[in-house]
């Protein structure tokens, strides 16, 4: 089979001592796209990219990078930049000796060493500290000449092992836009490993939801978060109310579930009698509906959270109610009071129980 | 805004845990040193410089010099080609072997140089295992003696002196982020650059330290020297320790040891310093 992928990594499976770590992974990426792996630890999404950086030889599987086999090259002859998690910058070397690195390891002619050094600093906003130790930098200062380093050389492919995990949010959120803004003006294709749902959600073009060596839906952020594939997407992206029941019938293309709250309506097929998991996600649900409503609930807390009030709800074992909603104009309902809950049917996700 | 300025030694009440170390070395070591000193500069008539202008005029002095830099600095060479690998070994290893290798590298040290060197006169011997291997390997046409001859003394003392190279080195690889010689390959670097930019200069400290002890130990050992290679081969410490002990010269004595001390310091200081210069600006 072949593909116009600018990356396309096709059955890429590892284990070590015996317990398998990827299960033949297929992944295709697009020229100049930023791609996401996203997943809990263990789920292999950094072994996937030290396997595509060529630090870690698959045990089966292919690797094409712009048209180019790359699996069995070491990794000095792949043109795969890293960011490392603890940024691995050369302590022996000031800022500018570190962005100058690999240009000169691919022995760059002198002359133009310099100046593409001093374009990168900029680029990253060091100039100043050119010459300094990177062992005197802060945490996100070291972050940057990571990336600078990185993307001196131009690397057809930038992979990004968890670079903002050790800084504090409001800089993680800064760096996060900076570093998109830098791949996009240098129109560099990356992948980018996070366990961080939200960095995920803003920063991909589309993201790979792993879990247990395999990816479970790959897809563009919304899609990721609207229609979850699985179970698995559903509870590792974002939050969701969810309902255990009993399919009870379908008509046409829904199914009625009995759930601890009545029979609700979700869209979809199920045998009559199957276990399923209801999902919807928190702010879809609206409180005191005008009209028709899906159910009645006790309130057994409610949590300002500034721009937006969270409502959790009484609920049975394996059951889990909470609503999202807009600050109330009128307070926090007190707990203990009984609220109206309804949301479209449209929006209702479901899945087999596990 | 004030500034607090850097705690003064005197200030600093950790500086007293230092204490007993210099006097101890102030009262064994430095007092000692200065008599011997001022001993070879002691003549019958008062101060003079005479023992050592008569030491530097005879051929066989320089050629006693001559032989104690030359194997002090094959058998540091030696440790340095064997210790190097082994210590990237030994910080890479697995816990298990790890300490493994760890107690096979400081156990022989309570054997002491001298069973070792006695040992080693066997494994020289011209029926010993060396001479049998390499005459079994077709390399040597017939069995040769090793024992007295240079070679066997710098093989012998590089045995004996290769854990003072492997544990600087090794405590300084064990501190290596492994990511960093990953990062090289992945900016473009060959194996070869990645060893010459990345890791040589990370290790330099080690080297430098593991040279240092290796090179002094082995420029002033007595006790190796004398049995495996014997009287025939002088160098500055068996010169000096015949002078005390055989020939009574306190004289001759106390000057080769201010020389041997002056050489030794000073190519250790000067090496470091110039591995320093080449390491840039390491730690």
């Amino acid at each position: 089979m072949t593909s116009d992928s600018f990356l396309d990594v096709a059955g890429a499976e590892k284990s070590f001592g015996g317990v398998t770590v990827l299960g033949g992974v297929d992944l295709q990426v697009a020229t100049g796209e930023f791609i996401s792996l996203l997943g809990p630890s263990g789920c292999g999404k950094t072994t996937l990219l030290r396997i595509v950086a060529g630090l870690l030889a698959a045990d089966r599987g292919a690797i094409r990078l712009d048209g180019e086999e790359i699996g069995s090259r070491p990794p000095h002859r792949r043109d795969v930049g890293v960011v490392f998690q603890n940024y691995a910058l050369f302590p022996h070397l000031t800022v500018a000796e570190n962005i100058a690195f690999g240009l000169k390891a691919r022995r760059h002619p002198t002359a133009e060493i310099a100046p593409t050094v001093r374009r990168f600093l900029s680029l990253v906003h060091l100039t100043d500290f050119a010459d300094r130790s990177v062992r005197a930098l802060s945490g996100g200062q070291q972050q940057r000449v990571a990336v600078a380093r990185a993307l001196a050389v131009k690397p057809k492919l930038l992979l990004l092992d968890e670079p903002f995990s050790a800084l504090d949010r409001k800089l993680r959120e800064n760096m996060q836009i900076e570093l998109r803004r830098l791949l996009r003006e240098l129109g560099i294709t990356a992948v980018f490993v996070t366990h961080d749902q939200d960095e995920a959600l803003t920063m991909s073009d589309r993201i790979a939801v792993m879990n247990r060596g395999a990816i479970e839906q790959l897809a563009v952020p919304a899609a990721i978060y609207r229609s979850p594939a699985t179970a698995f997407v559903l509870e590792f992206v974002g939050l969701s109310s969810r309902l255990t029941g009993t399919v009870v019938g379908q008509d046409y293309d829904h199914v009625i579930v009995d759930t601890a709250y009545g029979p609700l309506r979700a869209p979809g097929s199920f045998v009559v009698g199957a276990s399923v998991v209801l999902a919807v996600r928190p702010e879809r649900i609206k409180v005191n509906p005008p009209g028709d409503y899906a159910l009645v609930a006790r309130l057994r807390d409610a949590v300002f959270q500034g721009s937006k009030v969270q409502l959790h709800f009484e609920a049975k074992d394996g059951d889990h109610l909470m609503v999202e909603t807009a600050d109330l104009s009128d307070g926090l309902p007190a707990p203990g009071s009984e609220m109206r809950l309804g949301w479209a049917v449209a929006d209702t996700l479901i899945y087999p129980a596990s | 805004m004030t500034v607090k300025s850097a705690p003064s030694p005197w200030r600093d009440p950790v500086a007293l845990l230092a204490a007993p170390a210099v006097i101890y070395l102030l009262v064994v070591y430095a007092f000692p040193l200065l008599w011997l000193f001022m001993k070879s500069l002691t003549g019958p008539g008062g101060l003079t410089l005479q023992p050592y202008v008569s030491f530097l005029s005879d051929p066989f002095n320089w050629r006693v010099v001559g032989n104690t830099l030359r194997v002090a600095a094959w058998v540091t060479v030696v440790c340095f080609a064997i210790g190097y690998p082994a210590a990237f070994a030994l910080a890479r290893a697995g816990a298990v072997l790890q300490i493994v290798m760890l107690v096979s590298i400081i156990l022989p040290l309570s054997v002491g140089a001298v069973v070792k060197a006695f040992a080693w006169q066997i494994v020289l011997r011209r029926d010993g295992i060396v001479s049998q291997t390499l005459v079994g390997l077709g390399l040597w046409d017939e069995p040769q003696r090793l024992l007295f001859t240079e070679t066997g003394l710098v093989l012998g003392a590089a045995n004996i002196f290769l854990p003072f190279m492997i544990l600087p080195i090794y405590s300084v690889v064990k501190l290596i982020d492994p990511r960093l010689s990953e990062a090289g390959a992945t900016l473009g670097a060959t194996p070869l650059y990645r060893f010459t930019h990345v890791t040589l200069p990370l290790t330099l400290p080690g080297i430098v330290s593991g040279v240092a002890f290796v090179f002094s130990m082995s420029v002033s050992m007595f006790v190796i020297p004398s049995l495996l290679i014997g009287d025939r081969f002088q160098t500055l410490a068996t010169l000096t320790g015949r002078s005390f002990l055989l020939m009574r010269n306190e004289q001759l004595g106390s000057t080769t040891a201010v020389i041997l001390l002056v050489l030794a310091v000073s190519i250790v200081v000067g090496s470091t310093w110039v591995a320093r210069r080449i390491g840039g600006n390491q730690a």
